[in-house]
């Protein structure tokens, strides 16, 4: 059972990195249009939600992390933003907390504090207690 | 600089102040013993996930909770040695101390070993203090004031690292004047 659980998470992770491909050309493309909040909202959904493969993940945080980014007017994004994105979004704010950059650092710090006022302190124990999909 | 620094504990408030849910939880394995969990980390069931905050690439803070135990890991600004040197001296002060503070943990967190070979940057890479916060302390003292205690900690210890070494270079100023005047 094992076995064929690996072997299909290895499949899959091929279609899901092609798939992140796909996503991240789609953002480059609405960024130039300067769209990021239809940026962020492009790659902040269909996240891995079971693999546990490292690759996908940080394929898709790097397309997160651009997205990110781009980002120069923190409330506006979140007037268009919607609410069922704040979770997983929290949980890729916290993953470029703990990387150290600076500018990436400052981004995430200024979006994390406008998210906790909108979303209150439920969505971050909620990226805290989440052990099974991490992003 | 300020703004990053507002904006740095506001997170860090934010994030205690959801991860500070603890309860009493007596040990799994063995009867009749009451242990925190994060520093042990047996069973995977009873930790959330870590996270760190970093402010940029020199400070950091590292957040781990479990059911009954809260660990809360700080790196501290250190621009030169001699900043290097003062913030080691006033830390390592201030945890042999740790029973006056009751939060505090005598040693701070180390980082992750894979294994038993020692690495040249782990002094580096571990971190400068440690607060260690079980259900017990939250049933005696406020939530939000333990949560201000540490908030304030942060922004003070940087003020009292910067005076220590302005009185460093005062005291050694003057030393010098002085022993070099018998020379002029």
């Amino acid at each position: 059972m094992a076995g064929t659980d690996a072997f299909v998470e290895a499949d899959n992770a091929e279609a899901i990195i092609t798939r992140i491909e796909h996503k991240s050309r789609k953002i480059e493309s609405l960024l130039k249009q300067s769209k990021p909040v239809e940026a962020l909202k492009t790659a902040l959904e269909g996240s891995p939600p079971n693999t546990r493969d490292e690759r996908c993940k940080s394929a898709n945080w790097i397309v997160v992390h651009r997205a990110l980014m781009a980002i120069k007017d923190v409330d506006g994004m979140f007037s268009s933003l919607d609410p069922e994105y704040y979770d997983i979004l929290m949980k890729y704010l916290y993953r470029g907390l703990s990387t150290g950059d600076r500018p990436t650092c400052d981004q995430c710090l200024r979006i994390h504090e406008k998210l906790t006022e909108r979303a209150g302190l439920g969505c971050i124990l909620r990226s805290l207690a989440d052990t099974v999909n991490t992003v | 600089m300020a703004n990053t620094l507002r904006l740095y504990l506001t997170c860090i408030r934010n994030t205690l102040e959801a991860a500070m849910c603890l309860q009493n939880f007596p040990c799994q394995e063995v009867e009749r013993h009451n242990k925190p969990e994060v520093e042990l980390k047996t069973s995977p069931e009873l930790l959330l996930n870590p996270v760190v905050i970093c402010r940029n690439e020199a400070e950091k803070c590292l957040i781990e909770t479990s059911i009954n135990s809260l660990r809360i890991s700080l790196k501290v600004k250190q621009a030169d040695e001699l900043e290097n040197i003062l913030t080691k001296k006033f830390l390592r002060f201030l945890s042999m101390r740790a029973e006056a503070f009751q939060v505090l943990r005598r040693k701070p967190v180390q980082c992750l070993r894979l294994s038993n070979v020692p690495l040249a940057c782990e002094k580096t890479l571990g971190y400068d203090i440690s607060f260690l916060i079980t259900n017990y302390h939250c049933e005696e003292m406020q939530k939000h004031k333990l949560i201000d205690f540490i908030v304030q900690f942060m922004e003070d210890i940087d003020k009292e690292i910067s005076e220590l070494k302005m009185s460093v270079n005062t005291r050694g100023r003057l030393v010098a004047t002085e022993f070099l005047k018998q020379f002029i």
